[in-house]
This record gives C-alpha cells, sequence and structure tokens, in this order.
C-alpha cells in the first residue's frame, strides 16, 4: 500500500466509498458512501432491512464488496491486523451459552491477544458480580451487556455496535448511552446502528440509510435543516420519499 | 499462525463441555453401552432350538441323535415329527429334523437321507443347524467299520481356533465408535458456533480461518483420545477383545480417526443450516461409510463397483489399519499399513484443506 493511501484516510476512522453488494437480486448495498471521524459517536440510522447490518460486516471485513472501497483506521479492508484494532458487536447476543460471563470475556480477550482487562470491560457493563454465573442462565440485557464486554474487552480503537440497544430496557438503554459517551471521550469510535429514531439524537453524526445508500450524512440538525423539519423521525420520511420519486 | 489463539479455542471447547453433562454422557457412557451390548450379543447368544424326530428302527437314528444332542452349535431336544410343524410356528423351534423309518436301511445303501425342516425366515439360524447335522453324519459314519477316515489338518495364520465375531467386529467397532461419535460432537458444535453467532464475531477478530479450524481439532481430538483411552480398555480389559498388536498404535490409528471425524463435520456442517439438517447427514455421510468400510462384509467379497467406492473411503483404510494391527500383529514395518495409515493421514490433509477453505464462504 502506498505512503500516501494512508495518510489521506487517516484522518477519517471509517471511509466507505461506493460499495456495492447484491445478494442474487438483491441490492443489499447499493452505492454506500459514509465518513466516520475519529472519536465520535456516528449513529447508522434506518429502517430494517436498509442495509445496516450488511453495511457494518463490509466495515469489518466479513463480506467481500462486488465494488468500492472500504478503508478502516487507516487499511483497506479485509485486513486481519486491523481486525485488532476493532471491536464488533453483532446483533443478537453472540456468546457461548455454556460458559460464564467471565469465560466469553476471557476467549474473546485471547483470540485477540490480550490477556488482562477483563476486569474493566466487566465493571463498565456492571457484570464484575455476576461474572460467575453461565450465560444460558442470563436475562437478555444481561446477555447484551456482556456481550458488549466481549466487544470492547480488547480496548479497541473502532467499536462497531450492531442494534446494541434492541431489547434492553429503556434504563439499561440510557446506561448504554453513557458508556458509549464515555468511550467517545476517551478516544474511541463509535458506529451504533439504530432504527429507533429517538436514539439519533444522542449521536455526533448520523448516516440515514435507506436501499442500500445513504440518503443524508451530518449532525442531527444538519440533517433536520436538510429535510425542513424538527423531527428527525419526520426528516426521515421526507429524505426517503424524496429518494424514492 | 499463533499457538496462543489456537490454545484459546481448544481451552473454550473444553469449558464448554465441562457443564455439558448430557454431551458427556453421550462420549462416555454410549461407547461402553454399544461396545458391552455388542459383545453381549455375540458372545451371549443362545443356541437355535432344534427338534430331532428320530422314527429310525435301525441303530443309526439313536447315534445321529445323540451327537446331534452333544453339539455346541444347536440345543437339541427330542421330538415326534407330527409336532415339528406347529412348533416352527409357534417359533419354540427353529428347525426341526426328522430320521426316518429306513433311515439306517437306506444308509447301508450308500443313500444318508435325513429330512431337515427350517423355520427359513431367519437364515442367521439356518447355518449352526446345517453344520450341525453335517458334523454329526459325518461323526456317525466315520464310526462305521470300514468308512473313510477324515481328518484335515487345519493351521492358522493369523488369530486362531479362538477367535470369534466380536474380536473380528471389536477391532473395528473401536475405531468406528469414536469416529461416529466425534463427528456427530463436531457437526453439531461447529453448527452451534454458525447459528449463535459466534462464529461470525470469530471471524471479525484477528482469528485466522486454520487457526479456528485447528483449535477445534486439537480439543475433539483430545476429548476422542480420552474416549479411545476408555473404549480401549473395556475392549481389552473386560471384553478380551483379540489383540495381538502394539496398544500404542491402535491408539495412534484411533487419533488419526478422530482427526478425519473432527475435519469432516466442520466441513459438512457448512452444508446445513440447523441441526436436524446436520443430523440427517448421518445416513448420508456415515452409513454409507459404514456399510463400505468393511467392518460387515470384506471389501474383498464387495460387488466391482463398489469396491472402487470402498476404495475412496477413508473409513475403509481405519478399519483395515484397526484389524491388521489388532488381529494380524502388524506393526510399522508392515506395508499394507504403511499405505493404510497414509492414506487416512492424507484425508486429515484434505478434509483439513476444504473444511478451511469453506470457512469463509458460508459465513459471508
Amino acid at each position: 500500500m502506498a505512503e500516501g493511501d494512508e495518510a489521506v484516510s487517516e484522518s477519517f476512522a471509517v471511509d466507505v466509498q461506493g460499495v456495492h453488494k447484491k445478494f442474487g437480486a438483491l441490492k443489499a448495498l447499493d452505492g454506500a458512501t459514509l465518513q466516520v471521524r475519529q472519536g465520535e459517536i456516528y449513529g447508522l440510522l434506518g429502517p430494517n432491512g436498509a442495509g445496516k447490518t450488511t453495511l457494518i460486516r463490509a466495515i469489518v471485513g466479513l463480506l467481500a464488496p462486488d465494488s468500492g472501497t472500504v478503508t478502516v483506521l487507516g487499511r483497506r479492508m479485509p485486513n486481519l491486523d486491523v481486525l485488532r484494532g476493532v471491536g464488533y458487536m453483532t446483533q443478537q447476543a453472540a456468546l457461548y451459552p455454556g460458559l460464564s460471563v467471565e469465560e466469553n470475556v476471557r476467549f474473546f480477550a485471547a483470540i485477540n491477544g490480550v490477556e488482562d482487562g477483563v476486569k474493566e470491560a466487566l465493571d463498565l457493563v456492571e457484570l464484575w458480580d455476576r461474572r460467575r454465573s453461565v450465560v444460558s442462565e442470563l436475562s437478555g440485557g444481561m446477555r447484551q451487556r456482556c456481550s458488549l464486554a466481549c466487544a470492547l474487552v480488547h480496548k479497541p480503537k473502532l467499536l462497531l455496535l450492531d442494534e446494541p440497544t434492541v431489547g434492553i430496557d429503556p434504563q439499561l438503554r440510557v446506561q448504554f448511552w453513557e458508556d458509549f459517551r464515555r468511550m467517545a471521550a476517551a478516544g474511541i469510535t463509535l458506529v451504533v446502528s439504530s432504527h429507533v429514531m429517538d436514539e439519533a439524537e444522542r449521536c455526533q453524526r448520523l448516516g440515514l440509510i435507506q436501499y442500500g445508500r445513504l440518503l443524508a450524512e451530518g449532525t442531527p440538525s444538519e440533517i433536520r435543516e436538510k429535510a425542513g423539519t424538527q423531527n428527525l423521525e419526520q426528516a426521515f420520511l421526507n429524505l426517503a420519499g424524496a429518494e424514492r420519486s | 499462525m499463533s499457538p496462543r489463539r489456537v490454545a484459546a479455542i481448544t481451552k473454550r471447547l473444553l469449558q464448554g463441555f465441562r457443564r455439558d453433562r448430557r454431551t458427556l454422557a453421550l462420549l462416555f457412557v454410549a461407547p461402553v453401552v454399544i461396545l458391552g451390548l455388542l459383545g453381549y450379543l455375540i458372545r451371549g447368544s443362545a443356541e437355535p432350538n432344534v427338534g430331532v424326530a428320530n422314527e429310525d428302527s435301525g441303530p443309526l437314528g439313536a447315534a445321529v441323535t445323540s451327537a446331534l444332542e452333544q453339539s455346541s452349535l444347536i440345543h437339541a431336544t427330542p421330538i415326534s415329527a407330527s409336532g415339528g410343524d406347529a412348533r416352527l410356528k409357534d417359533g419354540s423351534l427353529a428347525a426341526y429334523i426328522v430320521l426316518p423309518a429306513d433311515f439306517t436301511q437306506q444308509a447301508q445303501a450308500g443313500n444318508i437321507a435325513p429330512e431337515v425342516h427350517l423355520e427359513g425366515s431367519q437364515p442367521s439360524q439356518d447355518g449352526p443347524v446345517l453344520q450341525a447335522l453335517q458334523q454329526a453324519l459325518i461323526s456317525v459314519v466315520a464310526q462305521r467299520p470300514g468308512a473313510p477316515h477324515f481328518q484335515a489338518t487345519i493351521s492358522y495364520l493369523y488369530g486362531g481356533p479362538h477367535l470369534d465375531t466380536l474380536d473380528f467386529f471389536g477391532a473395528a467397532a473401536i475405531g468406528m465408535i469414536v469416529f461416529f461419535l466425534v463427528f456427530v460432537i463436531t457437526i453439531v458444535s461447529f453448527l452451534n458456533e454458525r447459528s449463535q453467532g459466534t462464529l461470525e464475531r470469530l471471524m471479525a477478530s484477528p482469528l485466522r480461518r486454520g487457526e479456528i479450524v485447528v483449535g477445534y481439532m486439537i480439543g475433539f481430538t483430545a476429548l476422542a483420545l480420552i474416549q479411545s483411552i476408555e473404549v480401549l480398555a473395556f475392549c481389552l480389559l473386560v471384553l478380551k477383545v483379540h489383540n495381538q498388536g502394539s496398544v500404542l498404535l491402535i491408539f495412534g490409528i484411533e487419533a488419526l480417526m478422530a482427526i478425519v471425524a473432527v475435519n469432516l463435520g466442520i466441513f459438512l456442517s457448512m452444508f446445513a443450516r440447523t441441526e436436524f439438517q446436520a443430523v440427517q447427514f448421518i445416513p448420508l455421510a456415515i452409513v454409507p461409510q459404514f456399510l463400505l468400510s468393511g467392518i460387515l462384509f470384506p471389501v474383498s467379497s464387495e460387488p466391482k463397483a463398489l469396491q472402487v467406492l470402498s476404495d475412496v473411503l477413508p473409513l475403509t483404510y481405519a478399519v483395515n489399519a484397526m484389524r491388521d494391527v489388532m488381529l494380524k500383529g502388524a506393526d510399522l514395518t508392515w506395508s499394507s499399513l504403511q499405505l493404510d495409515i497414509g492414506v487416512v493421514v492424507l484425508f486429515c490433509v484434505l478434509l483439513i484443506a476444504a473444511g478451511t477453505a469453506t470457512l469463509r464462504r458460508r459465513i459471508a
């Protein structure tokens, strides 16, 4: 890779340029372009089936785009070494049900080549006291928290969270967002996907996604301005409608 | 390939089994149940009940009857010829033999003509009945003055007269059980890894595909080896299955079979989406291999077309190797054993490559 190439994209934690991906006849990504700055909370918003998960999987290198480029932390994806600095929390709480909370977190630390940080991660999601509980016996919310701990135990620079707040109670959701803010303040870049519009206000910048491409990108107020409405939900509907017509 | 990351996969796998009592039971109780049953079935089986109706007016009939009663192949009891068919129907007899009134008379004219009535629906019982009758007739006829003397000299290249069906099946069953159970557990756990989404997470980590496959392989092979110790100890000490070879060599062949089973499981799990589908691979991938491996029917006696199929299946070579070692006392200097082990190793390599190659395809 050329030296200059890295320098250009270094300012962005994630740089996606014109990514297309087809599954059979379905255009899952249709020219998606987005840029996430270092240390910000970037909200990826869109209805179910808009391409959020596909986009995140393309960012993490699980999916090879048909065309277009994905650059993460200055490196073209797919790249295994970059993944050391990336944390990925899948939509479903992907954990080993037969293992305890601590064993799960320790495992994900180990495959990322880290040994410590387990207590720190479990403290952050307030599961240290339940570290010996077997995951299959945990409530859905606790699993989600454990899943988050697994994604951040190796202290990634970039955290990709695919609908982290689905299925958790409002109290925990507030707490999650506080955690996200704290992590962002510590210099971690977060990409959070959601289909809940009121979560959008908590992001520094937003990308509205529909039909596999971004309808708009900017701060919440920029997006409201562009759509000419005070309500983000309405803004989304306006922009999606404009796109279709 | 990082040993630490491979070790992490292996450790995680074994940690999971620690709390999974049912799977542990499958791994360590099932082999003893299966082999115990097999042993009891083969060694403890009762001889077929045979009725003997001696209507002979001469002395020969009585001599044949008493020879039949002494036979170890059947359990002979005297009956009357008229009730024979009814007893075949009600299942209390597998066969009855009638020695007609003119049996001695006919025999003197050179015509030995007993009647044998077989139940007939269970062919495996017919053999011993006919064999016992033949032996009885030969022994009786041989005692008569002027009769030709019949005495074959029998020598065994391997085994001996004490070798029984269990010795023959046992050697193959030891390997087969490990192969089968490891395959089932691998295909299901790898499928879980997919369906619970953890494989996606592993692929989004710095882990390499080969590290996942090797980590799995080490973990399951370790389990398989513990299982092998149990199976071998049970076969050799409790069932006293004939063994002429090195226990260490048997162990090595079992390890190879476990590696084949693990990688076959990983490979085939790519083609299943649910556990239900995975279980359906058993009749598809395992039963034909079992039938064609020579466990039940020697490969050399198979139809030519099937021999070709047997020749490309890994289990055939593994079963052959196990039998060579246990029944013939083969060691690594035997070229036939070198070939068998070489082929199994080749299959290991091929399946590892296939499993690794298909890993990414199905995750995307």
